[in-house]
């Protein structure tokens, strides 16, 4: 029940609603005192002062007042509706949601509570309530065609198209002309709701339509209106292989006929020379000799042209073995050619046409995966640096060719070199700095980036780069922290990424009003599709698994601390001694954080200025060193691994990730699921294998002490080895069946070592990684790893004889340790 | 290449090439803004032929356009404004940059209406003013000082649209639609009632949609 104030106070309290939103918190602060203090018990004052006391920061206070105000009055819908906003807040939309029913139904009528209700429940995908909330607020202003456009929007999220088409219908013909031309709105909501035919000329969006129309002709069959449809589209755009399938198909062009469809393509490239699709697209269905052909015009008049990107636009064709060999023979025969014909004449600097351009795209083709000779794209390289020195391409390719090797540091310092000839181009910053946080050099790295990020704020250029939501230096940080070690830095790394996917879920809350008053229906419609699977992105899967493995890695290491891991040889002076050099890495980890920042802050010119932004919040954890003490480590990273599995549940290392958190929590059933999906993806993974072994293992101690239900769904459910098997046997088995592949000889080895073999034998066994003389030294690495982790005596002569397997590996091969003393 | 309209999952790669090429950059809601503003607008290109790592590989984006009508054109004349334009390094001279343009430029012009389209350039970056004066035919305009965050000089240039706007209305003529005016054309000379009252809508929260055009413009001043 509203309480009855005095007709002055009344007058003072519509004043406070009005100082709130406009903002005067202040003014409005002093008049709800003043109402107040003649009644002190009043709810909706009580309530506005709350609000006013949240927007000055003050959440807690706020909540507090909050709930004071429900007491004094709970039948008040404004009293709801402020509990409501400061939930909203809060970003509990639950809370939330509920707190503004609440206020509705003790005041049915309120459209700004029916919005605010409306608009949390699009965001939190409760399309059924937001039905009922946009059919309410089509009932009560029925005039508005946004409130239309809105309730057939629901339908349409909530998956009901046909209900959708109808309120549009219903609207219609409650009008008694038709929309204008002009209508944006209307035009946008129809084409989303496919009726095409008849909006065609009413709609604004040429190209849709004209898509639309195409793709229907040719479903319906009527193959010459089809192919003028796509016609038009090309001449709209001839860079978009869509409308080349669609034409060759309505031209019934797409079988065998490979002649009749490159003439399509040959009509377009003459018509349009400019047109780069029409030239390059027939080399994808070309074949033998046809292929030979085009492919030679097109390569000479690229690279004539000294296009650069011209490896980049014909890579994917070397899948096929044919296509490479001929590309390569055919750049070989171009630049023979060119040194035949040319005089003296030398190439002009910095341009890469003729004999350079060969040369360029020959160092390309023999940096490329699949047709990889790292030598002889070097010699390449040298030869273009010879003519044409102060390239920035071949630096850029000579830098990626050392990466190739292995070789982080060279590859660093000559993407640099690159980088210094070109200043201006953010481009070659940007390659720069990525090859130093490869080479784990993350100091240099930001100071590289701070050539192009603002850093007038604060925070100095890593706050620039958070604030504009560079995923990937983010990301690449956080494991170049990794490697070295700082596990805070790189979980505050991570964590800053995860924080950036909320905010762009967030993001979309404003677009449930905006773009049904901007009338761009499609769009919204889209951008609502993708927010559901944001976190579906590689970006998201890439930095969560970094977070996993560090939180893994904080939580075994707890365990070493504590010897909860039932040590082996479990001499207590073992422990002590675990304990000492679990300390002091802790302690050399924290100096060196320390040292990190203090030398970043030294590199920001703006740090000695005093803070202008006051509303830069204080970072009260730079180096991370909360997140890495925090006691529940696996919490922590279950929270970054649900959005794996739920979103991207084919990823295999999201699988193998779920794995490992949910086996340390002794979740065994979420832990088969992870590895059950896993070897569904890839039965031969080797990793997949340990923990297949680590699985029947453990299960096999635990199977007894687990609830009967547990019990028996593991027994039926994880069929991947026996109860009763040998798993020594098994792992041999493995291990000879895969005795090629580095990769699984190391988790061969691991798994001996698991179930017990002695440990110099283990050793011993790695270094048969060394004698299998693949050009993959990653495995090498992770064996490396192992043995520093038993502590064994064996690591050191392990990374020489790395070292001289992968002369050019830089983990292998370190740089001299600078001097101890700073 | 697959020169194709940008799409709202576009965004995280084409604000990671942004990134990547420019010391302009903006949060994802001011693409977001962009995309659900005038989705007809921006372009991407694509390379498609880059083989999946996994089996949730987004479109690599490898050059773009985000482009917009100006909400309040001081001039009172609708017209385009080019936000943000780039293309990765490894696949510059391929002429994208030149379609991506073209393409926007079109829809302009088609879906709103477009008497010109204008943008602003370093006044050092040569491939950039090439692109705008010789291949598109942009006019110089003038020369704004320290435009910059870093205090270089930007030219504003403006390219007019008639010469679309005529193409637009000899192919209707030529298809025989009877519509007459080419679509678009009543697309709004003068802004529609509705547009204008938009702008005193708050979005309610602390960075509203209509906030962030300030953001973004208060970032070149
Ligand atoms: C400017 C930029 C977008 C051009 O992209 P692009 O795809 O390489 O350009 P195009 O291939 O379409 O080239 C268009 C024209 O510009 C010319 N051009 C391109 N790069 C050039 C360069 N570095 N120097 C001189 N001219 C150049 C081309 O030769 C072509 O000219 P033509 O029509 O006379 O044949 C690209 O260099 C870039 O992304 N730079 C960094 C970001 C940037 O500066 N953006 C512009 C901000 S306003």
């Amino acid at each position: 029940m509203p309480q009855p104030l005095s007709s002055k106070e009344n007058s003072l309290f519509r004043q406070v609603i009005r100082n709130y939103e406009e903002k005067q918190y202040k003014r409005g602060l002093k008049a709800a005192e003043q109402i107040l203090k003649k009644n002190p018990k009043h709810g909706d004052t009580l309530a506005m002062k709350a609000l006013i006391i949240n927007s000055l920061g003050k959440t807690d206070e706020a909540f507090a007042l909050a709930k004071e105000a429900l007491t004094a009055d709970m039948k008040s819908h404004i009293c709801w509706h402020v509990y409501g906003l400061l939930y909203r807040h809060q970003k509990n939309f639950e809370e939330a949601i509920k707190a503004y029913k609440f206020a509705l139904k003790l005041e049915p009528g309120s459209p700004q509570i029916q919005r605010d209700l409306a608009y949390l429940q699009a965001q939190m995908r409760d399309f059924q309530g937001y039905i009922q909330s946009r059919t309410a607020m089509l009932q009560s202003k029925s005039q508005l065609r946004q409130n239309w456009t809105a309730l057939a929007v629901a339908h349409h999220l909530a998956g009901d198209l046909v209900q959708a088409e109808k309120v549009l219908t219903t609207y219609e013909e409650s009008l008694k002309s038709p929309p204008s031309h002009t209508d944006y709105e209307n035009s946008e909501a129809l084409i989303a709701l496919e009726h095409l035919e008849s909006i065609a000329k009413h709609n604004l969006d040429r190209l849709a339509v004209l898509e639309l129309r195409a793709e229907y002709l040719a479903k319906l069959g009527k193959k010459d209106a089809a192919v003028k449809a796509y016609r038009a589209l090309l001449d709209r755009n001839s860079e978009h292989p869509e409308y080349y399938n669609g034409l060759t198909e309505a031209m019934g062009l797409d079988g065998g006929d490979t002649s009749a469809r490159k003439a399509v393509y040959d009509e377009y490239a003459k018509s349009n020379p400019r047109c780069d699709a029409a030239k390059r697209l027939p080399l994808d269905f070309l074949t033998g000799n046809d292929f030979r052909d085009a492919a030679k015009l097109y390569l000479t008049l690229m690279l004539d042209k000294g296009v650069p990107s011209t490896f980049a636009n014909l890579k994917h064709l070397y899948t096929d073995p044919f296509k490479k060999e001929t590309l390569e023979s055919l750049a070989h025969e171009y630049v023979k050619a060119k040194e035949s014909q040319s005089g003296d004449e030398s190439p002009a600097e910095g341009e890469l046409k003729g004999i350079p351009a060969g040369l360029y795209y020959l160092a390309q083709h023999y940096n490329y995966h699949l047709s990889r000779d790292l030598a002889k794209a070097l010699e390449f390289v040298d030869r273009g640096l010879g003519l044409v020195p102060g390239t920035v391409e071949f630096h850029m390719t000579k830098a990626r060719i050392w990466k190739h090797y292995g070789n982080t540091r060279k590859a660093a310092e000559i993407m640099d070199q690159a980088r210094n000839l070109d200043l201006k181009d953010r481009y070659i910053n940007t390659k720069a700095a990525k090859y130093q946080l490869r080479n784990n050099e993350t100091a240099k790295a930001l100071k590289t980036m701070s050539l192009f990020t603002r850093n007038d704020s604060p925070g100095g250029p890593l706050h620039d780069l958070i604030d504009m939501q560079s995923i990937w230096y983010l990301t690449e940080d956080g494991e170049a922290s990794v490697r070295n070690g700082l596990i805070g830095l790189a979980l505050k790394r991570f964590h800053a990424v995860y924080n950036i996917f909320d905010v762009w879920q967030e993001d979309q809350f404003d677009f449930h009003s905006f773009s049904l008053r901007k009338g761009q229906i499609r769009a919204y419609v889209d951008m609502v599709r993708w927010e559901d699977k944001l976190r579906e992105h590689p970006f998201y899967t890439r930095a969560a698994l970094g977070a996993i493995a560090a939180y893994l890695g904080i939580h075994d290491s707890k365990l070493v601390v504590n010897g909860v891991n039932g040590s082996t040889n479990g001499a207590a002076d073992d422990e002590a001694e675990k304990k000492k050099v679990l300390k002091k890495a802790k302690k050399e980890a924290q100096k060196a954080e320390r040292e990190a920042a203090e030398q970043a802050a030294k590199q920001d010119p703006n740090k000695a200025k005093a803070a202008t932004s006051e509303n830069v919040k204080k970072d009260d954890d730079p180096l991370g060193l909360k997140l890495a003490s925090n006691d529940q480590p696996l919490v922590e990273a279950t929270k970054f691994l649900l959005p794996i599995l739920q979103f991207s549940p084919k990823n295999i290392d999201g699988q193998v990730a779920g794995f490992e958190v949910y086996i340390r929590r002794e979740k065994y059933l979420l832990a088969l699921h992870c590895l059950n999906a896993a070897l569904a993806i890839d039965p031969a993974n080797p990793v997949v294998h340990e923990q297949t072994v680590r699985f029947r293992q453990e299960i096999n101690l635990k199977l007894a002490s687990l609830p009967a239900k547990v019990a028996e769904v593991i027994k039926t459910e994880f069929t991947a080895i026996d109860a009763s098997t040998d798993l020594k046997k098994y792992n041999a088995d493995f291990l000879k069946k895969h005795k090629e592949s580095a990769a699984h000889v190391v988790s061969a080895v691991k798994i001996r070592k698991l179930l017990g073999e002695d440990q110099k034998a283990c050793e011993k066994a790695l270094f048969d990684v060394l004698s299998l003389k693949t050009e993959d030294w990653e495995p090498a690495a992770e064996a490396h790893g192992l043995l520093l982790q038993w502590r064994s005596g064996e690591a050191e002569a392990f990374r020489k004889a790395a070292g001289e397997t992968w002369p050019e590996v830089t983990a292998f091969n370190p740089p001299p340790a600078p001097p101890a003393s700073s | 290449m697959d020169i194709r309209r940008l799409e709202p999952r576009d965004i995280p790669l084409i604000q990671h090439a942004n990134l990547e090429n420019l010391p302009e950059n903006y949060f994802m809601k001011y693409y977001l803004y962009h995309a659900l503003s005038w989705p007809q607008l921006s372009y991407v290109a694509v390379d498609v032929s880059r083989p999946k790592k996994t089996p949730y590989d987004y479109p690599k984006i490898v050059g773009y356009v985000l482009a917009k009508m100006e909400e309040e054109p001081t001039d009172g004349v609708q017209h385009g404004h080019i936000t943000s334009l780039s293309v990765m390094r490894t696949h510059r001279r391929l002429g994208i940059a030149e379609k991506l343009m073209r393409q926007s430029q079109l829809a302009m012009v088609e879906t709103f209406g477009a008497q010109y389209v204008s943008l602003h350039v370093r006044v050092s970056n040569k491939a950039a003013i090439h692109l705008y004066t010789k291949t598109l035919g942009f006019d110089q305009d003038k020369t704004e000082s320290s435009y910059y965050a870093d205090g270089e000089d930007a030219y504003s240039m403006r390219l007019d649209l008639s010469t679309i706007r005529e193409q637009i209305r000899d192919a209707a003529d030529a298809e025989g639609v009877d519509e007459g005016e080419p679509v678009g054309e009543a697309g709004s000379k003068t802004l529609p009632v509705r547009e204008k009252d938009l702008k005193k809508v708050k979005v309610g929260r602390g960075l509203g949609v209509q906030a962030l055009v300030e953001k973004d413009e208060s970032k070149h001043s």
